[in-house]
């Protein structure tokens, strides 16, 4: 692992005076703009892109995590096939548990787009389903070194599918079919099956989201900026303890899988404003899954229920415009200070039944669960020394609702931190 | 939130255990064959079955003498005794809600009978123990109903743990004496222990010692003492034994256990023929003196004529206690206490405990023993008394050189 993070070390290193000389009016062969790219023609190249995350972090009471974390390393390749079609392969690299030897890891996004109209593209392959402002923002691009929780945990992620996307009226939409229910939501339980049964999976699933600018129609020109999406996706889920689950910002369980069984949908809206230096983004997203058939005694239960919600925002104190290319006004390497960004999010991820009456219990059969939730608040500043290369400091509140189901019983509060440097091309 | 629903359920619980007026004297009743139902999933109860040697709990309401107990959590349990077809069952009454309880037990264990074809053999032992005033859990039997349909006759056993510590050593005051470090004794396959120093690191107490209460407190806490006692057990002379060890075991007790378990022709216990086995070992509350339980004792009986003095050596714990003379003749004084406890008892309550269980025990849809089995260990255990009580006065006579009694070979 070290040798992939060295190598890209030396990957960045070498990129920016290779950057100083990629700006040539002949776009064919080798060139590095934003990353090394191969260029075969008008419309048909081949760019290589990579990245690695890296964390020092704290935690204050210990909960038995790595102070030192390789977040992700990953490389990938994309490009385009004429002036219809663009595509991406990329893929995770990892150390083996055992052995320590650096080697692949799971796929990301493997998927190729038609794009001949903008009213419909299509994407074919693996890619993330439709769901979520900050889950479909890739990890290099996030305002905090972490999602929030409801992004990861009831937002689906990654899945194979197709996916129909286009701008119509100011509106943009996506609307998708896909093979199971997203790599967030991936069944739990080895699906037991008596003689003479079927073995059931996830899915198939179907995903919707549509975004526009809404609040265009308000006399405010500053508002013009502002997006609001909805979003829903439905699949029906095998018997089993294969519920979504939750879990704190480093993965600790606060609460486990209950039974379900029959339709997981989920509901969710988005806003997104980004004025000038500042931005504020919000979500609201919810899941209700069926427990047919689930309780002690066969019977139908209430649905469970998981919601999440968080409202963030961030300030480029040196000026820059937040997009989604933000360019350093005085990158660090040209003697100014990079692009400094300061960031506060306040979130909340919470779990419970539809039903309250009755004895609650913990136990993942039973109609009435005792909830449990986990607010978090973050705090940080994004440093921006060039276009490759990032420095995440993050502080970290989390605040359980339930007194023995946390990181450590007993405990409600943690703090923790962190400091992340981002590299990517 | 949860305040509410604590509160709640202690009312109807509480309520419940008024109106009923049962304790759980009543449940571990040796005199009555219970009745309990489990409702679970049916899928949960397959799956139980298909996976007995994992650990996994599943939910279930229990259902005993007209109260339900919602949301208990039951897994598989046991080591050479799991069986798919009759799996063994720990029933933890608090799972899935803290603080709930079942007539003041936070668990108890639902005992298969897989190594026994008699059935009979450990809930006899418990009693004899406890007739005999070592602390022992209470056991009666259960004819288990899985979703209403029967699913054979069951041990139903007392957990030993801190509820069960509380009941036998009492309270002083209002502080009841349950405080203390439980541990059950983990027989390693393979690793047989007869007490032998394993040197000043905790890590081997810590494998054979599996501590049950007081889990969050240091190692050092936990195990040290008991690094210490089993190094004073082996380090420590004759002259200085009594004064030493007796501060960390008490040693009448421990000569009590085993002169017990030696009548019971038990194999596989404390002087077990793979070292030791089968029992729990308690530091009372504020003390630095341990005791020791009896558990699993379903293989006892093994035969009349089982030597009384049966690796009496090869333990360095029973070897330099019984070199002392007063425990020496501790021990051979309480062989003839048991046998005289046991000539107006023990034949009796074996045919009082088959007669209780015969129904449900022919009965039992998934028993793991033919009937002409189990007629045949019930034959021999009813004969087992008599000839073992002769057995063991005319070895005890030998061995100490007193006169034998009529009736020795």
């Amino acid at each position: 692992m070290k040798r992939a993070l060295l190598l890209t070390l030396l990957l960045a290193m070498i990129a920016v005076p290779a950057a100083a000389q990629g700006k040539k009016k002949d776009r064919r062969g080798f060139v590095w703009d934003d990353r090394p790219t191969f260029v075969f023609g008008k419309n048909i190249n081949l760019e290589i892109k990579g990245r690695t995350l890296t964390e020092w972090r704290w935690f204050d009471p210990g909960i038995k995590e790595d102070l030192f974390h390789l977040r992700t390393a990953r490389v990938g390749l994309k490009g385009k096939l004429t002036k219809h079609f663009d595509w991406e392969i990329e893929r995770e690299i990892h150390e083996a548990g055992d052995t320590k030897k650096v080697e692949f890891g799971s796929w990301k996004d493997v998927n190729i787009v038609w794009n001949t109209y903008d009213a419909v593209k299509i994407r074919g392959g693996r890619f993330k389903m439709p769901f979520g402002l900050e889950q479909t923002t890739g990890i290099s691009d996030l305002d905090f070194a972490y999602r929030a929780l409801g992004s990861t945990q009831i937002a689906p992620g990654r899945d194979r599918g197709v996916m129909a996307s286009g701008e119509v009226r100011r509106i943009n939409y996506e609307v998708g079919i896909f093979d199971d229910d997203g790599d967030n939501a991936e069944s739990n339980e080895p699906q037991f099956v008596a003689e003479g049964q079927d073995l059931n999976s996830v899915g198939p699933s179907i995903a919707v989201r549509v975004i526009g600018d809404a609040l265009r129609v308000l006399p405010v020109r500053k508002l013009r900026s502002a997006n609001i999406g909805f979003a829903y996706t439905n699949s029906d889920v095998p018997e089993g303890l294969n519920s979504l689950r939750g879990e704190s910002v480093w993965g600790k369980h606060f609460f486990e899988r209950v039974y379900v069984k029959g339709r997981r949908q989920r509901f969710g809206t988005q806003f997104e404003w980004t004025p000038g230096p500042a931005s504020v983004k919000a979500e609201w997203m919810q899941s209700r899954e069926q427990r047919l058939q689930q309780s002690n005694r066969d019977q139908d239960l209430s649905d469970f229920i998981a919601e999440a919600w968080y409202v963030a925002g961030t300030w480029f104190i040196t000026g820059e415009k937040k997009n989604n290319n933000v360019k350093v006004k005085s990158p660090l390497l040209h003697g100014g200070p990079g692009a400094i960004e300061l960031a506060a999010r306040i979130e909340k991820l919470g779990f419970r039944s539809a039903s309250t009456t009755g004895l609650a219990f913990t136990n993942p059969r039973n109609d009435n669960q005792i909830p449990n939730s986990d607010t978090v608040f973050t705090v940080g500043a994004n440093w921006t020394t060039s276009k490759w290369t990032r420095v995440i400091v993050d502080a970290i509140h989390e605040n359980f609702e339930h007194q023995f189901r946390t990181p450590k019983p007993g405990i409600t509060s943690f703090w923790s931190g962190l400091v992340r440097l981002n590299i990517v091309f | 939130m949860i305040r509410r629903a604590v509160i709640a359920l202690t009312c109807v619980l509480g309520l419940s255990a008024q109106a009923f007026a049962q304790t759980s004297d009543d449940f571990f009743n040796p005199e009555v064959l219970q009745r309990v139902e489990l409702w679970m999933h049916s899928a949960d109860w397959e799956k139980l079955k298909a996976t007995f040697q994992e650990n996994t709990y599943y939910p279930a309401d229990l259902v005993w003498n007209g109260q339900t107990i919602p949301n208990v959590g039951i897994r598989s349990r046991g080591l050479g005794s799991r069986r798919g077809t009759k799996p063994g069952l720990r029933v933890d009454i608090d799972r899935y809600a803290d603080g709930q309880h079942f007539l003041g037990l936070k668990s108890f264990v639902l005992d298969n009978l897989s190594q026994d074809p008699s059935g009979i053999r450990e809930s006899v032992s418990m009693r004899f123990y406890t007739r005999l005033g070592i602390p022992a859990p209470r056991e009666t039997f259960a004819r288990l109903y899985v979703n209403g349909n029967y699913a054979g006759l069951y041990g139903l056993v007392e957990s030993v743990d801190k509820t069960m510590m509380g009941r036998v050593f009492g309270s002083i005051g209002d502080d009841v004496q349950n405080d203390g470090y439980l541990f059950e004794y983990n027989y390693v396959l393979g690793s047989p222990w007869r007490f032998t120093y394993e040197g000043s690191a905790l890590a081997p107490y810590k494998l054979r010692f599996d501590i049950k209460t007081n889990e969050s407190h240091g190692d050092v806490k936990i195990w040290g003492p008991i690094e210490e006692m089993v190094r004073l057990v082996n380090e420590t002379d004759s002259a200085r034994f009594d004064e030493v060890v007796g501060a960390r075991i008490d040693l009448p007790e421990f000569v009590r256990y085993i002169a017990i378990q030696s009548f019971l022709a038990q194999n596989d216990g404390f002087n077990g023929y793979d070292g030791m086995n089968n029992f729990f070992f308690y530091r009372l509350e504020d003390s630095t003196k341990h005791v020791f339980i009896p558990w699993d004792e379903d293989v006892g009986f093994l035969q009349p004529d089982f030597g009384i003095t049966t690796r009496l050596e090869d333990n360095v714990l029973t070897r330099k206690t019984l070199a002392l003379s007063s425990y020496a003749s501790s021990y051979f004084s309480t062989l003839l206490e048991v046998s005289d406890s046991a000539s107006a008892w023990l034949q009796q309550e074996m045919q009082r405990q088959f007669d209780m269980i015969n129904d449900a025990m022919v009965a039992d849809p998934v028993k793991l023993y033919s009937v002409d089995e189990y007629q045949a260990a019930k034959s021999f255990l009813l004969a087992f008394p008599d000839a073992r009580i002769t057995y063991v006065r005319c070895e005890v006579a030998k061995s100490t050189g007193s006169t034998r009694p009529a009736g020795c070979q």
